[in-house]
């Protein structure tokens, strides 16, 4: 489990902007984002190789517009958009590769758990997994970052763009569906 | 989080994901060594074309220009006011004060001085005015 929540520190952004220091100050961020970042992106794709071509994608994403970075949002918050949109897009262009509709993403998604060689062999764990991909997108995601990542809701606001009440919902719709899944598949 | 809910208390956040040993350090190593030369986020503006110089200014006096007509139209429209009145008309002004005029329009031959003292006396006018106004010396 990781928690999603970091303090920004000012001498690094500070680093970040300057020409000279950016290059360094940036394989910081690198080795302490990778990891956070990398399993919200696979929590989304499922399949490593793709989480992380995804992940190379979002350090490059962040690297060339890190003069865009205001620090008026959190280097996490920022970090975690890019990963998110990068995972989304990824998704879509999957469905449209395999011209498949959203609702049929489930299946989809099955199909990349049932193929992962990257597991820990738990069935249990599986099948949550199974169970997190019946989950229309938005709901995945929340239900990502709460339950696994443990990140707090106003975090999760920021990043989403959705209001905290609307993220609680989502969530309690979110765990209700597992348990239904749970209770359906024994 | 409801980990209340025996399943998901039971898996304690745990999602089954592994990754091959020591990928992590060995991305961010590989990462941070190959990372591109960034890309210049300060480009310059493309220059502007003559037209996309002028034309605020030239918006600008069409709107005048727009404006002067339809005060111009208003005022034609609307009644004469006493600065354009018959007492003080510009045109009637000048052509009072211009001595061939008059002299056109009422020393015509066709007038004989008889008509033109009777045309007066039916309006009102008597000898004595003549005389005060007509002084002989």
């Amino acid at each position: 489990m990781t928690n999603g929540t970091f303090k920004d520190n000012p001498e690094l952004i500070a680093r970040l902007r300057d020409e000279n220091t950016c290059r360094e100050a940036f394989a910081e961020v690198i080795a302490t984002y990778s990891e956070p970042l990398y399993w919200q992106i696979r929590r989304m794709v499922q399949s490593h190789d793709d989480a992380n071509d995804l992940l190379q994608n979002t350090f490059l994403k962040a690297w060339q517009s890190i003069d865009l970075f205001r620090g008026e949002a959190k280097l996490s918050t920022w970090l975690h958009k890019i990963a998110i949109n990068e995972s989304i897009t990824f998704l879509a262009k999957e469905r449209k590769r395999l011209n498949i509709s959203i609702d049929d993403e489930e299946s989809m998604l099955i199909n990349t758990i049932e193929a992962d060689e990257y597991i820990d062999g738990d069935e249990l764990k599986l099948k949550l997994r199974k169970a997190i991909a019946t989950l229309p997108e938005k709901q995945r995601l929340v239900f990502n970052m709460k339950y696994f990542d443990e990140m707090k809701y106003e975090e999760m606001s920021e990043i989403l763009g959705t209001s905290v009440g609307a993220l609680k919902a989502s969530y309690h719709i979110a765990v209700k569906k597992i348990e239904q899944y749970f209770s359906e598949n024994d | 989080m409801d980990k209340d809910n025996d399943i998901l208390a039971k898996i304690n956040g745990k999602s089954g994901m592994t990754v091959p040993d020591g990928y992590f350090a060995e991305f961010a190593k590989n990462m941070a060594m190959n990372l591109p030369e960034r890309e210049s986020q300060n480009i310059a503006p493309a220059p502007r074309s003559t037209w996309q110089q002028v034309r605020p200014y030239v918006y600008l006096a069409a709107m005048f220009m727009g404006i002067w007509c339809m005060l111009k139209m208003f005022t034609l429209m609307g009644t004469p006011d006493s600065a354009t009145g018959i007492d003080n008309n510009p045109t009637l002004i000048s052509a009072l004060n211009d001595d061939s005029f008059v002299e056109e329009l009422y020393a015509d031959e066709s007038i004989d001085s008889y008509s033109l003292l009777e045309d007066l006396y039916n309006e009102g006018f008597e000898a004595s005015d003549f005389t005060q106004s007509v002084s002989y010396k």
